[in-house]
């Protein structure tokens, strides 16, 4: 390659991570996993059987009362499913488990039309050892039993073949959940990443990856899929779009997520922002304040934003500040994650 | 417009471009491979490295940019602008200059593929008339640029295509309807049909064309490969829910209207997140890899047993082309990686991992 060579001596600049040496990552890994993912999934698994243990007393007793016992169970599990909602890597992926225990956005309505069917058909196909692991995820979890409980087409306080659905739904609900919280439990993220041939393959490292990819991810999602499609930041206003619009929880669920990034960043010893500050303060900082402020902004935005009477232009107004802080926090989580030595979603983020 | 001092300094400098094998006289007669990379979101580059992995020629790109192509004799390589791209650029290897830019007619923009003629004296590129959408196919001379032919598509968004043979393209039309001012926004999701077609480039008829049933028509058809039997493989993007289940690979052939999909295992499938970046065959065409950024992932099958053999685990993998060892392929990743894999002796080896580097989307092998 003598002519190549002249032609150019290609020497890369090294942009050596300040933070790059074995163990790095394990504060703000085992701190994330431990007390945001493993004792969320302990909470969501409490709440599930709580939920599964109250639809049975609405159907061996129902009354308006239970009803709305077994609604109120309903809403505490479904913000538990909002502090872990972020993470679709571990034991929730095993079964499409992610995708069960929330189908949505369900914009063709399949939730409904299978859940008629099934209230419709044999009972007993759902006592069936493998059914609900062939069960389609529209049936599965929290999407199927807000609809049980709230949509108009379903009567569990006097339908028996409704009440029984969300029973067997519940139970399964809860088995899941309780599955996904005992596989934290026992194991570790670094089991849930693939080995990969070559040089200083670091599990800890590339399982704090996919948290950050995960993050970064379901920032988008809560702005773009909870936000502004429902409202029609950038189309058409559709509010049945909304996240849990049935039970109202479609704001709550929101502030919640927003609630969580500061607890991400914050978790483990050192944390992620502990480490931040190391590679670049200002930096660091700024994600800090931005994330405060995403907090800030969700818990001013008025309880009836997704259901009270404003025009498209003023849910557009209100919800503007919202959207802007949380592309910011985007930006500056992307910005931090680079800097920090991470090299995320080149191509998955961003192919063609 | 170009001043005649110009142009003729310009004819001057395709002229007298080195071939390959002149090339590879005054070398060693390494292999090398053609690929655009970025350091961050604003550096971006177009590069030639060699079998060890190490990068022995660059230039700079204005913007990210999505394949090589490369001349099948003149030391030349050629990057094309990503989706929607609007310049490729072309570089003589032997002088290190950039000697042509070729941007699309107006009211088109390319897909990110280019090809050259088997000879080299024709450019195939594939471009979207974005005021209606229409696929369009445009042959156009090599070194002017100049279109001397252009054929429709017979679908939306010619993504890319590959030769057959000297008279038949094979296209993948992906069925996405886009418009530059829209960004890549998808405009025709619900009506979104694409279609593998075999297109004669002696009459722009078509010989075959195929497609999915109906209810997979959100399956863009974007990228593919045809080994020396004649059989394409075909990898799929779906835009439709990522629960969904659907298949994400097939086989296909010039005298079979079906699609054929192939099997793989659920659990990879899932893995997969409905995204497969790079189609390839290896040099002796029994064996299939396709790539999945999303999936972290090089799936293999054994093409005529329809057998999958399994995967290779790379983060943010998606380029691939085959070494010239049967069995063999080399993977490139945006974190960095140049991995060999040979899926039939389970042999992986890391070439090099270039930990500032994001390797794009696609590469080339070059034959010297």
């Amino acid at each position: 390659m003598k002519h190549l060579s002249k032609l150019m001596a290609f020497t890369m600049s090294t942009i050596t991570p300040l933070l790059a040496s074995a163990g790095t990552w394990e504060g703000p890994l085992t701190g994330i996993t431990s007390q945001i993912v493993t004792q969320g999934y302990q909470a969501y698994s409490a709440s599930s059987k709580s939920l599964q243990d109250l639809s049975s007393a609405l159907c061996a007793s129902p009354s308006a009362q239970t009803l709305e016992a077994a609604k109120t169970a309903f809403k505490i599990n479904a913000q538990d499913w909002q502090q872990v909602q972020w993470l679709n890597f571990g034991p929730v992926t095993y079964f499409m488990r992610y995708y069960a225990f929330e189908y949505w956005p369900d914009k063709k309505g399949v939730t409904q039309r299978q859940l008629r069917a099934l209230a419709q058909g044999d009972p007993s196909i759902m006592d069936a050892p493998k059914f609900w692991t062939s069960a389609s995820i529209a049936v599965r979890g929290l999407t199927a039993i807000e609809s049980l409980l709230y949509h108009p087409d379903f009567t569990p306080v006097q339908s028996t073949s409704h009440c029984l659905l969300l029973e067997k739904i519940t139970a399964h609900h809860a088995k899941s959940a309780d599955a996904v919280f005992k596989q934290w439990q026992e194991g570790k993220a670094e089991d849930w990443v693939f080995d990969e041939e070559g040089m200083g393959f670091d599990p800890e490292k590339v399982a704090l990856e996919q948290f950050l990819q995960q993050w970064l991810e379901h920032m988008s999602a809560v702005k773009d899929a909870k936000l502004e499609t429902p409202i029609g930041y950038n189309g058409r206003e559709n509010l049945k779009l909304a996240e849990f619009y049935r039970s109202n929880l479609s704001l709550k669920a929101i502030q919640k997520n927003v609630q969580t990034y500061r607890e991400i960043y914050h978790t483990g010893s050192p944390s992620l922002f502990d480490l931040a500050k190391q590679s670049d303060a200002n930096l660091a900082e700024q994600l800090e304040q931005q994330l405060t402020e995403n907090t800030k902004l969700a818990l001013q935005l008025p309880d009836d934003f997704f259901h009270g009477n404003y025009t498209k232009e003023q849910r557009f107004d209100l919800a503007q500040p919202l959207v802007k802080s949380i592309s910011n926090s985007q930006s500056y989580l992307s910005s931090l994650v680079t800097k920090l030595g991470f090299q995320i979603g080149f191509n998955s983020r961003d192919g063609d | 417009m170009l001043s005649r001092r110009s142009f003729l300094l310009l004819s001057g400098a395709l002229i007298t471009t080195s071939s390959w094998a002149a090339l590879s006289q005054q070398k060693t007669g390494e292999t090398l491979y053609a690929s655009a990379y970025s350091l961050d979101k604003n550096t971006h580059f177009f590069g030639l490295f060699n079998d060890e992995g190490t990068i022995l020629w660059t230039a700079p790109l204005p913007d990210r940019a999505h394949a090589p192509v490369v001349h099948p004799n003149q030391s030349i390589i050629g990057i094309v602008g990503r989706r929607p791209g609007f310049f490729m650029d072309f570089f003589d290897v032997s002088s290190s200059q950039r000697i042509k830019r070729i941007e699309p007619s107006k009211d088109h923009h390319f897909y990110g593929h280019a090809l050259f003629s088997a000879d080299g004296t024709q450019l195939i590129t594939q471009e979207n008339y974005y005021p209606t959408g229409e696929g369009r196919i445009f042959i156009r001379d090599w070194p002017s640029g100049n279109i001397l032919q252009s054929f429709n598509s017979n679908g939306i968004g010619p993504h890319e295509s590959v030769f057959l043979n000297d008279q038949v393209l094979i296209i993948a039309n992906g069925g996405l309807m886009t418009h530059p001012r829209e960004d890549r926004d998808i405009l025709n999701l619900d009506t979104m049909q694409p279609n593998v077609t075999y297109l004669s480039l002696k009459d722009g008829r078509i010989l075959n064309q195929a497609s999915h049933r109906d209810e997979l028509h959100q399956l863009s058809i974007r990228h593919l490969d045809v080994n020396p039997k004649g059989t394409v493989a075909l990898g799929f993007q779906y835009q439709g829910d990522i629960w969904d289940q659907v298949p994400l690979v097939a086989l296909s052939r010039l005298e079979h209207p079906e699609l054929d999909y192939l099997p793989m295992p659920e659990d990879i499938r899932i893995r997969f997140k409905q995204y497969c970046g790079s189609v390839c065959f290896d040099k002796s065409g029994d064996i299939l890899a396709i790539s999945t950024p999303r999936g972290g992932l090089v799936a293999y099958w054994h093409v005529d047993t329809k057998t999958f053999l399994g995967v290779e685990n790379c983060r943010d993998v998606c380029g691939l082309v085959a070494t010239s060892n049967a069995h063999e392929f080399l993977l490139t990743s945006g974190t960095g990686a140049q991995l060999k894999s040979n899926p039939v002796q389970n042999i992986s080896k890391m070439v090099k991992n270039h930990t500032n580097i994001q390797w794009d989307n696609h590469f080339r092998h070059i034959n010297i």
